[in-house]
């Protein structure tokens, strides 16, 4: 079975990709990928909980 | 700054001296009038401090050019530099930098996704190599062979090296690729730095911020494309007609600072009246930037002019230096009214620091016997 793999995928805010299976002209299984990783959670801890906001709304 | 198109300060038919007066058959066809374009120079002449016999130079750069190349790369970003960029006045200046620019690759605008997508970068570079402007929006991870980022496939440092390595001059857009931004912030998990760390060597300039204004953006295009070269900058790499002087000394409402008139809480009387922000954490007094000139939102305010003081935003490593942004800023370096970045990078902070912090301090005891004190204070009683 052909594997076709997208990435990135345009037109969104944020890194993606795409793989899928292909059996007979159908996606038989597919998979998605966030190609990027930054570790928000990991850098607001610890952190003065009046400052959260200003890391969050930058996901 | 923007303000009606209406109102426009330029004369309808301004033909400004040495300008030869041709059809603005470009613009036109993209729905911007000549009164709209001439503005648009107008404006970025301004920005970048020039003295206005520069507006023609501008606008007959502007008319010439030829088009070239521009890539945007994003790496660890959120896309708000891109958002900030977009969302930007009119005539747009989104509209018209884009239209001066060949953008050919952006994942966020552009319509070709996967092979077709790296196909448009992959042929920038190579025909167009040393030739066109690279855009970087993001950090690049450096940890674990740089595996927290990766598209197509390949590594942000391996595509940031190539692309950036090629192009006649690089800009980075906002904190992240400055130096790394909220993603490089303690305990930095992905090893992120800017691109002036992750490739060296380069011809490159920082537009920091979180986003950086578009008005600074297209400005610094603006030069590239009139003068050739790039706008002159700090240690820092930041260009000076926006990041030449102090928050704190274009602020208007330094007045307040000075005159000892603090807001004390949210909402308080002083809130109301738009007083300083220094004692509710304001970055204003270590930050370089030029918020209070140009503003955002089409020019209608900026974060101190509606009510929240300064983050700091376009120093480096505010995410960790500037917070919590709550707490007043304990030693602010700066006795005079004008200082610039090197400047205080070199100051030894002493007594003059000493004395700048303790101004809030003594301006409490002095406002007691201010009428308005009074009054809150006869509130503070009665609840």
């Amino acid at each position: 079975m052909p594997k076709i793999a997208i990435d990135p995928i345009t037109r969104i805010e944020g890194h993606l990709r795409i793989e899928a299976q292909v059996d007979g002209g159908r996606v038989a299984e597919a998979w998605s990928s966030s190609t990027m990783f930054r570790g928000m959670e990991l850098v607001l801890k610890g952190r003065d909980p009046r400052d959260a906001w200003l890391f969050a709304q930058r996901i | 700054m923007w303000g009606d198109l209406n109102g426009s300060i330029i004369p309808r038919h301004a033909k400004p001296k040495g300008w030869d007066g041709r059809a603005p058959t470009r613009w036109a066809e993209r729905g911007v009038s000549r009164r709209s374009f001439l503005r648009f120079c107008a404006v970025m002449t301004a920005t970048l401090a020039l003295p206005d016999r520069y507006m023609p130079k501008v606008a007959a750069a502007l008319e010439r050019v030829k088009r070239p190349a521009l890539v945007w790369l994003e790496f660890q970003d959120c896309a708000g530099c891109t958002e900030s960029f977009l969302r930007a006045s009119r005539p747009s200046v989104g509209d018209i930098a884009l239209d001066i620019l060949s953008v050919n690759y952006h994942e966020t605008l552009m319509a070709p996704s996967g092979k077709a997508a790296e196909k448009s970068l992959m042929d920038t570079v190579r025909q167009e190599k040393g030739k066109y402007l690279a855009i970087v929006e993001g950090s690049i991870p450096t940890k674990d062979g740089g595996i927290y980022c990766t598209i197509g496939g390949r590594t942000a440092l391996d595509i940031a090296t190539e692309v950036c390595g090629n192009a006649a001059a690089t800009i980075t857009v906002g904190a992240c690729a400055f130096y790394g931004g909220w993603p490089a912030a303690r305990p930095n998990p992905t090893g992120a730095v800017g691109v002036q760390e992750a490739v060296p060597g380069i011809t490159l300039i920082n537009l920091p911020g979180c986003p950086p204004n578009a008005v600074n953006i297209t400005a610094t295009i603006v030069h590239f494309l009139t003068f050739g070269a790039l706008p002159a900058t700090d240690q820092q790499g930041r260009p000076l007609f926006a990041y030449g002087s102090r928050i704190h000394d274009t602020c208007e409402r330094r007045a307040h600072f000075d005159a000892g008139q603090f807001v004390e809480e949210w909402g308080d009387e002083a809130h109301r009246k738009g007083w300083c922000l220094y004692k509710l954490g304001c970055k204003g007094p270590e930050t370089f930037h030029n918020c209070p000139v140009v503003r955002w939102n089409d020019g209608t305010s900026w974060p101190v002019g509606g009510g929240h003081g300064c983050i700091g935003c376009a120093e480096r490593h505010f995410w960790d230096e500037m917070t919590p942004f709550y707490r007043r800023l304990p030693t602010v370096p700066g006795a005079g009214v004008q200082t610039t970045a090197d400047k205080i990078g070199a100051w030894v902070v002493g007594g003059t620091a000493v004395a700048f912090a303790t101004h809030g301090l003594i301006s409490t005891i002095r406002a007691k016997v201010r009428p308005l004190d009074k009054e809150l204070e006869t509130k503070e009683e009665a609840r």
